[in-house]
């Protein structure tokens, strides 16, 4: 059973269409990239996945119940893009308050918070202010702050901006962690190759549209182009033209081929080693999901224009 | 329920542990007293008491009428000189004279003596003139009784016998509209004091939350409602706290004095208070100023909210949206001023009696009397009125907090505020 389902979800603003029906479904203890261009309509989602916004039309299915804020955001980490803490208060005091606000005992609270201030080698910060922190670190303090009540949905928004290598990878082992332990992430980001390494499922959307939805693997899948790289001394002098491929490039000793349609890879193989050719390698190139995305938001205007909304 | 406990008791515990709750909750009070004494102080001052030389050309204004009407009063000084018209103009600086004055002969003293130029090295205030005209009208007084036979008893008897009023309430025979008024005085401008420094306080909250992008964390985990509403009361009590400490202030200074005992200043102002709690009803004064300040507390800074969250960081912005908000505290202000003329007009009565003026209007007239000047169903109405006002603003600056708290660019202007607070969800 799916933790979280959204049906035919829907949010018009005067201008905009910012979510214009979208559906999926994300499984417990995966982690789920949001992904789209500028002003797709990511933002929106998340907030009605928050409960900030109520939807125009369609349902949020929350761990198999229809979507009750009131109750449910209990159970959701939110750590916006834009981070937000009051620069004035203490630090302590204040991850106090935030979990207090997420329903956590003051002592439960307390206790939860020395643990990860321990963690993540925060324990002098107690009595500073958020204003006395630098830009990474008030991140990481964000961090704790959206993860501290234990939430079954944690949405992270660009978690990793503004931080250096050493706490990206503190964060991104935490988020492991949390999915393993069968807590569900979603994040959204711009970040390719982030997602690339963390993500097991994305969904790009665009224009307040799903444009794609599926695991990383059949995404690369679904939009591979048929290249190869081949290792070989010697590439056949010339090639006649039933050879079930053509040469699109050369890198480093390595042809790049296409295999034509109706060949397989073996045909190219047999092909090669009937003309004699030495072979050290054969690797499948699968597009990279910055690929996919430029070309599939690609000629889309850059920004989103205002339009007349009927509703 | 328990979230907005949780907002509301850092809002306070944050406002007055800050260094500058308690330096304004000391210093309001001294400040206060010092600008009334400072006030009085420097008016003191700045009177001067004028030497003026007298020129007698007339007769009447002899050495002894004059020095009779210096020992009546001192607030001027009349020298008779022999000195020359020319050389008081030529010298008056190197004389000890400020100014002087030339009597004229009189052919017929029925006549009196018309527009008698003072003259003097400076302008001279018609304040600092004034009791020079009065002086040389003591002696024309003794002059004009001689001339008319009036005996001294006589004149004792026309300044003794004379009418003088005293406004009386026959509803309650103990008010007295001067202490009345000076409490309604003090306790309207309280009010209205309290209305803009904590009103805009609950903007600025408002903004910081806003700008600060806290507010998007927070509305994740409560109702911007919730947040809104334990801004307002978070920050209603610490100006409570504020007027409780300076109430409580009051009382130790009041009792301190007391006991330091006697001095004729000490029992006078000890007497001057007892006469204020005799002759109006504290208890009731009391009541209705918490009632008041919180319910026009209410009203105003949740327009002052929905402000805040309508706006970005610039504080000009917010300065122009909230400009009919505080044009509407400071219209009261003036009504107030109207109905302490008369307490029992039309303008007090309807002042007192709608919401927006109501908080500073009525309690300006409470001390007058209730029922002999405010009759109960005018508090009654105005009360009930003030609390439908406020109910209705919160829940017309919900709505706009709701959407403005998370929408960033442009400054909305009042019309769309309107739109955002009465369209659908």
């Amino acid at each position: 059973m799916p933790l979280l389902e959204l049906q035919n979800l829907k949010k018009y603003f005067a201008t905009q269409k910012a979510v214009d029906d979208i559906s999926l479904s994300i499984e417990p203890g995966s982690i789920f990239g949001l992904l789209g261009p500028n002003g797709a309509g990511k933002t929106t989602l998340i907030r009605m996945i928050t409960g900030i916004f109520y939807p125009d039309e369609g349902q949020i299915i929350f761990d198999g119940k229809k979507f009750d804020p009131v109750n449910d955001i209990g159970r959701i980490g939110y750590m916006p893009e834009e981070r937000g803490l009051y620069k004035k208060m203490k630090i302590g005091e204040q991850t106090l308050y935030l979990a207090q606000l997420k329903g956590l005992t003051r002592s439960d609270a307390t206790k939860k918070i020395k643990e990860w201030f321990i963690r993540f080698e925060m324990e002098s910060w107690w009595n500073k202010k958020v204003e006395d922190l630098s830009k990474g670190m008030q991140q990481k303090l964000q961090f704790v702050t959206t993860v501290l009540h234990e939430p079954k949905l944690i949405i992270l928004d660009e978690p990793f901006s503004g931080l250096d290598p050493v706490n990206s990878n503190l964060i991104k082992e935490e988020i492991y962690k949390l999915a393993q332990s069968g807590t569900t992430v979603i994040f959204s980001t711009h970040r390719m190759e982030q997602v690339e390494e963390i993500c097991s499922q994305i969904v790009l959307v665009n224009k307040g549209q799903k444009i794609l939805d599926g695991t990383v693997k059949e995404v690369k899948q679904n939009f591979k182009e048929n290249l190869f790289s081949i290792g070989v001394n010697q590439l056949p002098g010339s090639l006649n033209g039933n050879s079930p491929f053509e040469v699109v490039g050369n890198k480093e000793q390595a042809f790049v081929v296409r295999i034509k349609a109706g060949s397989k890879p073996n045909d190219v193989l047999q092909y090669l080693l009937q003309q004699g050719s030495e072979i050290h390698s054969f690797n499948e190139i699968l597009p990279s999901l910055n690929d996919i995305f430029i070309k599939l938001v690609e000629g889309t205007p850059t920004a989103r224009q205002f339009q007349q909304v009927n509703n | 329920m328990n979230k907005i406990l949780l907002i509301i008791k850092r809002e306070y515990l944050t406002k007055v542990r800050k260094k500058t709750f308690i330096i304004s909750t000391l210093l309001f009070p001294l400040l206060y007293l010092g600008l009334i004494f400072g006030i009085g102080y420097l008016g003191e001052k700045s009177k001067k008491n004028l030497t003026v030389a007298v020129v007698d050309s007339s007769g009447y204004f002899d050495a002894g009428r004059i020095a009779r009407a210096n020992g009546k009063d001192s607030s001027s000084v009349l020298v008779l000189t022999n000195m020359k018209v020319d050389s008081l103009k030529e010298n008056l600086g190197a004389t000890s004279f400020d100014a002087f004055v030339v009597i004229p002969a009189i052919d017929d003293w029925k006549n009196g003596l018309r527009n008698i130029p003072l003259q003097a090295d400076k302008t001279l205030g018609m304040e600092t003139a004034m009791p020079v005209q009065s002086k040389l009208n003591n002696i024309w007084g003794e002059i004009k009784n001689e001339k008319l036979g009036i005996s001294d008893s006589t004149i004792n008897q026309l300044e003794s016998s004379q009418v003088t009023i005293k406004p009386v309430n026959i509803n309650d025979e103990n008010a007295d509209s001067k202490i009345a008024g000076t409490i309604g005085y003090v306790a309207g401008f309280l009010i209205y004091f309290i209305l803009l420094i904590y009103g805009s306080q609950v903007m600025m909250g408002v903004m910081e939350e806003k700008t600060n992008r806290i507010a998007e964390v927070i509305v994740s985990s409560v109702k911007p409602f919730q947040l809104m509403l334990g801004k307002i009361l978070g920050i209603g009590l610490v100006a409570l706290t504020q007027f409780f400490l300076w109430i409580a202030f009051i009382f130790i200074v009041y009792n301190v004095t007391k006991a330091s005992g006697a001095g004729d200043s000490v029992s006078g102002m000890v007497g001057g208070v007892q006469k204020v709690f005799s002759s109006i009803n504290v208890p009731l004064v009391l009541f209705c100023f918490v009632f008041y300040f919180l319910g026009g507390f209410f009203f105003y800074s949740s327009l002052y909210a929905a402000i805040g969250s309508a706006v970005n960081e610039d504080m000009r912005e917010a300065q122009s949206l909230s400009f009919p908000v505080t044009m509407l505290v400071i219209f009261s202000i003036a009504l107030m001023s109207m109905a302490m003329n008369d307490p029992t007009g039309p303008i007090a009565v309807w002042g007192s009696i709608i919401p927006f003026s109501s908080p500073i209007v009525m309690m300006a007239r409470i001390p007058y009397g209730v029922p002999g000047t405010v009759p109960w169903w005018h508090l009654g109405l105005s009360m009930a009125l003030l609390i439908a006002g406020f109910v209705f603003t919160t829940w017309f600056a919900g709505k706009i907090y709701r959407t403005g708290i998370l929408m960033y660019g442009k400054k909305p202007t009042w019309k769309e505020l309107i739109k955002w607070a009465f369209r659908k969800n």
